[in-house]
């Protein structure tokens, strides 16, 4: 069941780092120190006079034999503003963020590679820098795309149900603000791969830490002008990837150095690289104001949310697709009159947006969440009764929420209920009390939210494609083929799970194969591996599983309805200690005696081969339009202590209590869980990346990026409930994201309500020590003067 | 420990060179001396060429990052496996810590723990246990950086370094050691040998806490060590120490003046803590902000003197 | 500069050639045969490239090669015993204290000295987490890695140990 973990245990893991090729070379890139500037010449002499250097690519070379970045996302048919840049994957003109790759060393190893970087002498014109989300849309502002209008990439503008009337019949309206800061994803595994060019058969076999070897080839074969059929992208084993390793761009760099050095070509990025010059997120601030009944009935919302996307060159419309969700999240999980969204996109001078966990339907909830708490606070009422009081209702499913979405099944009131009773909500309250009389602040946080998962929407690359193979061999051992790569998700370990129970097997027979771009998908993204490749490899097996019972009627002389598949073999069920073994059930049907001792009717229908493959689409999409299949429900309660003297916030307690449907491994689930959490509380409370005014990146390294270490994180609570869902294969719903949506929600909550005292409105993460002093500095002094 | 020598003419500035991720280390020729007698020959015999280092826990980085670089090769001097640096050893009043102890050591030493247990309190708040396995004592010293945190303790501890020359050995007071960030008085061919503490007195406590964005493995936003010798109710002596708040970690004698001669009350202690943040300028930069660094000082100094009270009760 | 290296890697008296200016991440990985040795941030910030170093856990990435002639070093293949995972492995596997895998040799080395340092003290929670603080895992949240940790302990003091 653990194949791979058992494998990587014994130290024989194969990441990135651990490839090795005859005749090798070694990629290194040589990145901008400016923010901003024109290139105006660039020096290569010195670098290709070390010995052992091979070549070096400037932006002069990419665009003479490559073509631009292929656009990934396009909504320009839409009315929308949706701007778009021609740009390659090395600038020849100009850079536009620190670190920005301006050109490659190749040489014979790496140290050598690197010794020549330095000596690479790039001349610069120095451009002012369009560094802020908001000034950098001023008029007269520095632009980041000479041919744009302004730097003002997207602007989105939703209306879900009659945001009009639910603002008319409001009996009052609070207005809310959010902001959450830039950060980064940060695998312990920095991006990497080699590149094999076939210069005999001019085609391109790559290995590396793909997330997404389908998209992957398509990009980097439309980059190169080389057919997509004649490249071939492999993913290796992936330490950690949490979307930041969807798309290729650098790789597209690397591919080009082996074709023109006809070698192997190896790239293993430097964790600052990583962290300087790859995917970045968040970095949104909310204005919106929330209508609602003085009962505490929800009606509505009107928000504009600006994104900081950075620069938008390498990803070409993904980064800015992300506004979609976050526009559309707010809803969360509760029913609405109306609500009105602006999702505004603006390009900036900082490393380019993409994909982290959560990637935007994270954002409205958190934001929905902070302000339903408000005007609970406003109303005198506790968090848990307005949720209880505009919950949609188990009865309801499948319910067709405002802005599209089709809430699959669940009961919320439940999952909140027994988050309360194992955090022993009223218990808490008291202490909190007692604590208070003794000068000390105990802040009790709490947040519900659903998570959209399993992702397809029009004009991108995000369309709900996906695939799947599975097969038994000869030998009774069964391959198991998908796009959903390993990216320590525990898709392995579901996948063998789900063949293994359709097909009755022991699951050590099930070899789930490691994802290469032969098979189609848009692979493990937005929670969608439970949700559209595990329902592809689940309804794969269950095809295959009909032609198991039609061979072993056929070769057995039982009638089908008889066949029993159990524990790795097959039997009637009138004569069950007449069984034979998968190995033996296999060799029957491939060779002895082979297809001819099946029924005749098989073979004229060409279907005698146990080998299935399969596409799968979510069934309510088509129909409903939904962007997501299935919603998964959590309630997290948190207890936080804040010194007010130092600003430092202390987890004490952490709930957490889940619904994602039928569970295929609990282990695995828990293991996203605490994963989601930890990751959502280092964005809450420490993670930032912080440019300063000139564009440069100040924090490029894990001593001052600063992700939880293992005394940050606590202990977490955990419990299921199941309510499968009525939309995926195997009642399974994606959850990988949730986590981190509600952690990093609550924890604010939590620290807000310790900080209740003074009267602070926590909304602004990172919820450093500093900025929790200055809060507290700023409201002392405030409530002095009103005093 | 590197000698942080100025004026070292392989460094380079480095500030808008190529953003390359991690750079590639110079050519080295490594040296093992067993004795000091024998370091000091390669010392003499590779004159600016020469690098002294024991765990290199900086000296990487450094290259990495492109702090440091060097055009010609490297004369690598480790002095990690000279047994004369590796000694704990009470000496009369004194405790003696050899430049080559590693921090685990510092902080499972019963003499450290006895002797100067306040500079364990801090060790234990350094870094990662993989770190303190190989980092010393000496260098992080000798790399005279402002958030060094052994180097509050020894300040107000009045501890000494020993340091070794072609000329012989000489005593320099750690207050007197430091000259900048990442400068000190050592210069080329001299070597920091020894840390000298005068040893815990029964009136005696002391104090280090730190804070930083984040609980473990993590730089100072500001560091503070408070020492205080009490008799008969009142303050006979007071060390306050600062890091991370001026280009070397600081003493702040006029709040340790405020605070001799006093009774350590809540009244005395707040003033002191007062004096303290007021004592210094520091700056803002990527860690902290000025104001919250005076702010942490004066709360940190506050507690840190409340506790050695508390200790002495 | 090149030079000979002799040290003990995995139980195994070893002799390389190698250049000074090597760190021991570059020659476990690139020389020994030993990819377990992660390689991430090179600045001893992750953890990833934790060895033992004469039974003690140091960065490998921060460790000169040069330094270490004559010492011992084991990573997390000198664990494995006639290629059966050793059952500090098995407790991790078992309690899935692994997700992507990349920060699990590190976190093992360090887990595997905790775990013989302790002897028969039982470990907390608290201990374990502040022993690991130098090995990052953006995984697992670190919770199933404490309980494979404890989970190690116990089969160390029913016997189940080498």
């Amino acid at each position: 069941m653990k194949k791979r973990e058992e494998r990587l245990i014994l130290g024989k893991g194969q990441y990135a780092d651990d490839l090795e090729f005859f005749n090798m070379a070694h990629l290194v890139f040589v990145g901008s120190p400016h923010a901003h500037a024109r290139i105006v010449s660039i020096d290569i002499e010195k670098a290709l006079a070390l010995p052992g250097v091979i070549t070096v690519i400037t932006g002069k070379e990419v665009a003479a034999h490559t073509r631009p970045l292929p656009v990934q996302a396009n909504f320009t048919s839409k009315g929308w503003t949706w701007r778009l840049a021609d740009v390659y994957a090395i600038p020849a003109d100009k850079v536009r963020w620190h670190g920005e790759p301006v050109a490659a060393v190749v040489a014979e190893d790496e140290e050598t590679a690197r010794r020549a970087a330095d000596l690479v002498v790039v001349t610069y014109e120095i451009l002012p820098v369009a560094g802020d989300v908001l000034t950098a849309l001023e008029p007269g502002a520095p632009k980041v795309y000479d041919d744009w209008e302004d730097n003002k990439q997207v602007h989105l503008l939703f209306d879900f149900g009659d945001p009009d009337k639910a603002f008319d019949m409001a009996d009052q309206v609070l207005p809310v603000t959010n902001r959450e800061g830039r950060i980064t994803g940060l695998p312990i595994e920095p991006r990497g791969c080699v590149g094999v060019y076939d210069t005999k058969n001019d085609s391109l076999e790559m290995w590396g830490s793909f997330q997404t070897p389908f998209l992957s080839r398509h990009n980097i074969s439309a980059t190169l002008g080389v057919p997509e059929a004649k490249v071939k992208i492999n993913a290796v084993d992936i330490g950690g990837a949490f979307g930041l390793k969807i798309h290729a761009w650098k790789e597209n760099v690397v591919a080009l150095a082996s074709k023109l050095t006809g070698r192997p070509v190896k790239w293993m990025e430097p964790h600052r690289d990583f962290v300087a010059t790859g995917p970045h997120q968040r970095d949104v601030f909310w204005d919106g104001k929330i209508a609602f009944k003085n009962d505490g009935t929800l009606l509505g919302l009107k928000a504009k949310v600006f994104h900081d996307l950075g620069v938008e060159s390498t990803n070409k419309g993904i980064a800015a697709l992300s506004i979609f969700p976050a526009c559309s999240s707010p809803t969360n999980m509760y029913k609405w009159v109306g609500m009105h969204v602006e999702g505004i996109g603006t390009v900036t001078n900082k490393s380019f947006y993409c994909a982290y966990r959560g990637y935007g339907k994270d954002k409205g909830i958190k934001f929905i969440e902070a302000a339903i708490n408000q005007v609970a606070k406003k109303l005198h009422m506790t968090p848990e009764a307005i949720r209880l009081k505009n919950f949609i209702q188990p009865h309801e499913f499948p319910y067709h929420q405002i802005n599209n979405y089709v809430l699959d099944s669940g009961d919320y009131p439940a999952v909140l209920n027994k988050a309360m009773e194992m955090a022993d909500l009223e218990g808490l309250r008291k202490r909190k009390k007692e604590l208070a009389a003794q000068g000390r602040h105990l802040g009790i946080g709490l947040v519900t939210a659903i998570e959209p998962a399993g992702v397809a929407v029009p004009n991108c690359q995000m369309g709900g494609i996906t695939e799947a193979r599975v097969l038994i061999t000869p030998d009774g051992s069964v391959e198991v083929h998908s796009d959903r790569t390993e990216i320590g998700q525990g898709a392995e370990i579901s996948h063998a799970t789900i063949v293994a129970d359709i097909l009755g097997m022991d699951p050590a027979m099930i070899h789930v194969k490691r994802v290469t771009s032969d098979f189609i998908g848009q692979g493990p993204l937005s929670s969608r591996g439970a949700v559209y490749p595990a329902s592809a490899v689940a309804k794969a097996a269950k095809l295959l599983r009909q032609k198991v019972v039609h061979c072993a009627a056929s070769l057995m002389k039982i009638p089908a309805d008889q066949v029993v598949l159990e524990k790795g073999f097959i039997y009637s069920a009138d004569a069950p200690d007449k069984k034979i073994s998968y190995a033996q059930f296999a060799e029957k049907v491939f060779f002895f005696p082979g297809p001819r001792g099946l029924d005749p009717e098989m073979l004229k229908a060409h279907d005698h081969l146990l080998d299935v493959t399969t596409t799968w689409y979510s069934p309510t999409t088509p129909e409903s339009g939904s962007a997501y299949t299935s919603f998964c429900v959590s309630a997290d309660i948190a207890v936080v202590e804040v010194d007010i003297e130092t600003g430092v916030t202390q987890i004490v307690k952490y709930v957490h209590v889940h619904d994602a449907g039928t569970i295929i491994n609990a282990q695995v689930v828990d293991g996203q869980i605490h994963g989601g959490i930890v990751q959502g509380i280092g964005e809450a409370l420490y993670e930032g990346l912080n440019y300063d005014e000139n564009g440069q990146l100040m924090n490029t390294s894990f001593s001052n990026y600063l992700i939880p270490t293992s005394v940050e994180a606590p202990d977490i609570e955990i419990a299921h409930l199941e309510t499968p869902s009525p939309f995926s294969e195997t009642g399974a719903k994606g959850m990988g994201e949730a986590p981190i949506i509600g952690s990093k929600a609550v924890i604010l909550d939590a620290i807000e309500d310790a900080l209740s005292d003074f009267g602070i409105r926590v909304n602004d993460a990172p919820a450093t020590p500093e900025k929790v002093r200055k809060w507290i500095k700023k409201a002392t002094a405030q409530n002095l003067e009103t005093s | 420990m590197p000698d942080n020598s100025a004026g070292n003419n392989a460094m380079k500035n480095s500030a808008m060179k190529n953003f390359i991720g991690s750079r590639a280390m110079p050519d080295l020729v490594y040296h093992s001396p067993d004795t000091i007698t024998d370091l000091m020959v390669l010392m003499d015999t590779h004159g600016t060429s020469a690098r002294v280092v024991a765990g290199c826990t900086d000296f990487i980085p450094s290259i990495r990052t492109g702090r440091w670089c060097f055009d010609q090769e490297l004369n690598l001097i480790d002095v990690s496996k000279m047994d004369e640096l590796h000694q704990i050893e009470k000496q009369g009043d004194i405790l003696k810590i050899g430049a080559g102890v590693n921090l685990t050591r510092i902080l499972e030493s019963p003499e450290v723990q006895t002797h100067c247990p306040v500079l364990a309190q801090a060790v234990e708040q350094m870094a990662s246990l993989q770190v303190r396995n190989t980092a010393t004592m000496g260098g992080n010293i000798c790399m005279a950086s402002p958030a060094a945190d052994t180097v509050p303790p020894l300040l107000v501890l009045d501890a000494w370094v020993m340091i070794h020359d072609a000329k012989g050995e000489h005593k320099v007071l750690l207050t007197d050691f430091f000259t900048g960030p990442g400068r000190s008085v050592l210069t080329s061919g001299q070597v920091l040998t020894h840390i000298c503490i005068p040893v815990k007195k029964s009136n005696e406590a002391a104090w280090f806490q730190k804070i930083g964005t984040r609980t473990a493995v993590i730089i100072s936003v500001v560091s503070a060590a408070v020492r205080v010798n009490v008799t008969n109710g009142i303050c006979d002596t007071a060390r306050i120490a600062l890091g991370s708040v001026a280009p070397t970690p600081v003493r702040v004698t006029t709040a340790e003046a405020f605070l001799e001669g006093k009774p350590l009350d809540d009244q005395v202690i707040k003033e002191g803590a007062r004096l303290a943040a007021h004592a210094i300028s520091p700056i803002s930069d990527l860690r902290s902000s000025k104001e919250y660094r005076k702010d942490m000082a004066q709360t940190l100094v506050k507690r840190s003197i409340t506790a050695c009270t508390e200790a002495l009760k | 500069m090149k030079m000979p290296l002799t040290f003990v890697l995995n139980n195994q008296q070893t002799t390389l050639e190698i250049d000074a200016r090597q760190t021991l991440l570059e020659v476990l990985r690139n020389q020994g045969g030993m990819t377990s040795v992660h390689r991430s941030c090179e600045e001893g910030e992750c953890g990833a490239c934790t060895v033992l170093l004469n039974d003690e856990p140091v960065n490998a990435c921060l460790v000169l090669a040069a330094s270490v002639q004559g010492a011992a070093v084991i990573t997390s293949e000198g664990l494995v015993k006639n290629g059966k995972p050793h059952p500090l492995m098995k407790a991790f596997t078992d309690e899935l204290g692994i997700q992507c895998g990349f920060c699990t040799p590190g976190m093992l080395m360090n887990a595997y000295a905790l775990i013989n340092r302790a002897g028969e003290v039982l470990l907390t929670d608290q201990i374990i987490r502040k022993t690991l603080e130098g090995n990052l895992c953006r995984c697992t949240g670190y919770v199933n890695i404490i309980k494979s940790v404890q989970t190690a302990q116990k089969a160390k003091l029913a016997g189940d140990w080498w």
